[in-house]
């Protein structure tokens, strides 16, 4: 990332405080988001987000596994990101690493619950196909393919238009008598389930800047934050997650503050997206 | 249109390819003609070659090599520069861009690339790095270009004296960074094809390729080649800035566009009174949009450091930066439509954006890229018709 002069710098916070931001935005607009389902025809759901500058490309693949001893009743779901090199030379070889393990860990509070499964904003029993034996395992790729700040919202954007792509196929299973035997199972080719992703929350981070906080910053205004707070937030306007980045501390007030701001906008935000969803699976099937 | 993601409804489609289907109509034959891809033949008429040839020759007055030439057309050979390559006798494009040609040399010159410097442009680049006497600067070059200390005039135009003093205090001019507007003065790279050295940048090493070649035979060229080498360096940049006009930027936003948008012109320096905005149009692509500056204000550098501590006082007024965020936009959108930009153009947007009531915002949504396509569509067709109306 190239740095910014002192009077870029003093320009962006200027305009952060005026509410005009370098590209005309107030701080709680959001950039122009645009979506694109089925990028990836091997996934069962892919899906390709883009806001502003930064992309993020996002598959959701479903493989037959056996659920754990301690929730037989769940399945399992698991979230990798990646960054690409294209997005940013840094990210050559390893240098991606912490970046990406510190989005995967944020995304995993956000989306995945605790550790026992519960809370989950993806419902785990229904990846169940037999209690015990047979489970669905969903491996989440996101991939930033263009990296212009904010890629925490813009990848759970692009993992819940990915998982509202996503089909899962339908399985019969033949009923064998004895109990230890391994079931038989016979996956369709044709037939698919919907995935329901009603509870699947946005993130949105706030991050400080100055004495005021934006929404969906850019990358040169990330280098002028003292601390973002992400804050996932589903359908019905319920706190998922929460998660704080920057090491400048915050008034708990300044807190609730920002979170119901960002209850405010995530509502906006679901609902572009919604749209978005919309538009998108009607032009693939044209 | 690479870089057009927009989502655009069913009308909003039809409506910019209908703009950009008349924008293709209205380009010149001669224009389309020279537009090439990867694997298109480049005609090579040889008789137009010669005709040029001896005009060209005359203003040399060379008259004896006009006429061996003549004499020996058939054996007229074009010669091949960077993109072309020799495909049984045609000369075909190895790379997407547009032909051009010097006297008997063919090459492509490619749209999308890094800059290519010419001796005066005035560009705009960052500091990267503070070297013994000189700053490192990115200018979109395939090499960092170099701006030395002795090339810095003091405010009062008297000529730098070359202390240790004033290289310990290199920082107080300009630190990594800063963005800096400045002009080439030496600007040499050097392209090696087929043997042949082509210098496209400098006029004088292109005079220097000429007189080469005047003397056709390969042989001659071949031994040229050192000669053309001799004042060539190692390619690099060199810039200067010997006036007040030339300096650190700082209030405002810097964009990046492809070089190609930008043509050179006589001015480079815009002062947009009417909105007191300085517009600076970097031929690197590199466009400065910020508050107007009066000349000779920028060497206060020291002092307004230290009023960044006590920053809330001095932000650019309101009214200032929605105009220099107005502007910066209708930049982003022109150059995303891949239209070349000159100040009129870009006013001109801005204030249809201001007269047709769209916020500054709005101006990167899709509605906005149409109707800026729309109009340019519509500008460019009213000035074809007024060309021909004047014949």
């Amino acid at each position: 990332m190239v740095g910014l002069s002192e009077g870029e710098k003093h320009f962006i916070r200027g305009g952060i405080a005026q509410d005009i931001r370098t590209d005309g935005r107030k701080r709680l607009q959001f950039r122009a988001l645009s979506v694109e389902t089925g990028v990836i025809p091997q996934a069962n759901g892919s899906a390709r987000v883009r806001l502003g500058a930064t992309e993020i490309i996002a598959s959701v693949k479903a493989e037959l596994g056996k659920p754990s001893i301690l929730h037989p009743d769940k399945g399992k779901v698991s979230i990798f990101v990646d960054c690409s090199p294209t997005a940013e030379p840094t990210f050559e070889g390893r240098g991606s690493e912490e970046l990406s393990t510190e989005l995967a860990v944020a995304l995993q509070r956000c989306l995945l619950g605790g550790k026992s499964g519960a809370g989950a904003a993806i419902d785990l029993s229904s990846l169940i196909v037999v209690d015990g034996k047979v489970c669905w395992d969903l491996y989440i790729d996101g991939l930033v393919v263009s990296s212009d700040g904010n890629l925490l919202d813009a990848l759970a954007a692009a993992i819940k238009v990915a998982l509202s792509d996503t089909g899962i196929p339908k399985v019969n299973v033949s009923l064998s008598a004895a109990n230890d035997e391994e079931p038989e199972v016979d996956v369709s080719d044709e037939e698919f389930l919907q995935f329901d992703t009603s509870s699947v929350p946005v993130i949105i981070t706030l991050t400080k800047v100055g004495r005021h906080y934006i929404v969906d910053a850019t990358s040169e205004e990330e280098s002028q934050m003292s601390s973002a707070v992400s804050v996932s937030v589903n359908r019905h306007g319920q706190i998922c997650g929460l998660t704080k980045r920057g090491g400048a501390g915050l008034d708990p007030s300044v807190i609730f503050d920002m979170i119901s701001v960002a209850k405010h906008v995530s509502q906006q935000f679901i609902g572009v997206l919604d749209s978005e969803i919309a538009a998108a699976e009607a032009e693939a099937d044209e | 249109m690479r870089d057009l993601n927009l989502s655009l409804n069913q009308t909003q489609r039809v409506r910019l390819e209908a703009a950009l289907h008349e924008l293709q109509s209205l380009v010149p034959a001669a224009a389309s003609a020279a537009a090439v891809t990867v694997a298109d033949t480049i005609p090579v008429n040889q008789e137009d070659n010669i005709l040029k040839y001896i005009s060209l020759s005359q203003e040399n007055t060379i008259q004896e090599d006009t006429i061996s030439l003549f004499v020996c057309a058939d054996e007229l050979v074009w010669c091949r520069g960077h993109g072309t390559s020799d495909q049984d006798g045609e000369v075909v494009a190895t790379l997407c861009g547009v032909v051009e040609r010097v006297n008997k040399l063919v090459y492509v010159r490619t749209l999308r690339a890094r800059y290519k410097p010419e001796v005066g442009d005035i560009i705009v680049g960052r500091v990267i790095e503070i070297a013994p006497k000189r700053w490192r600067l990115e200018i979109n070059f395939s090499q960092d270009a170099v701006l030395m200390l002795s090339s810095m005039n003091l405010p009062d135009g008297i000529q730098r004296r070359r202390t240790a003093v004033d290289e310990l205090n290199m920082r107080s001019i300009f630190v990594e960074n800063d963005v800096i507007c400045v002009s080439t003065i030496l600007a040499l790279s050097v392209e090696v094809d087929n043997c042949f050295i082509f210098c496209f940048s400098d006029f004088k090493s292109v005079f220097a390729y000429v007189v080469v070649l005047t003397h056709a035979d390969t042989l001659r060229v071949i031994n040229h080649q050192a000669e053309v080498r001799g004042f060539q360096h190692d390619g690099s940049l060199h810039l200067q800035a010997r006036s007040e006009k030339y300096g650190k930027l700082e209030r405002g936003q810097l964009l990046m566009v492809p070089p190609y948008l930008v043509k050179r012109k006589k001015q480079h320096f815009h002062n947009l009174a009417q909105y007191d905005v300085d517009l600076i149009l970097g031929c690197n692509g590199f466009i400065w949009v910020g508050e107007h500056v009066l000349v000779g204000e920028n060497v206060k550098t020291t002092e307004d450091r230290q009023k960044y501590s006590n920053e809330a006082e001095n932000f650019t007024p309101l009214e200032t930066r929605k105009h220099i965020c107005r502007l910066a936009n209708a930049i982003r959108v022109l150059s995303a439509l891949g239209f070349t930009l000159t100040v009129e153009l870009i006013i001109e947007t801005a204030e249809a954006s201001v007269s047709s009531n769209v916020e500054v915002n709005d101006m990167l949504g899709a509605e906005f890229y149409v109707q800026t396509a729309e109009r340019e569509a519509k500008r460019r067709a009213a000035l074809l018709r007024k060309k021909k109306g004047g014949r």
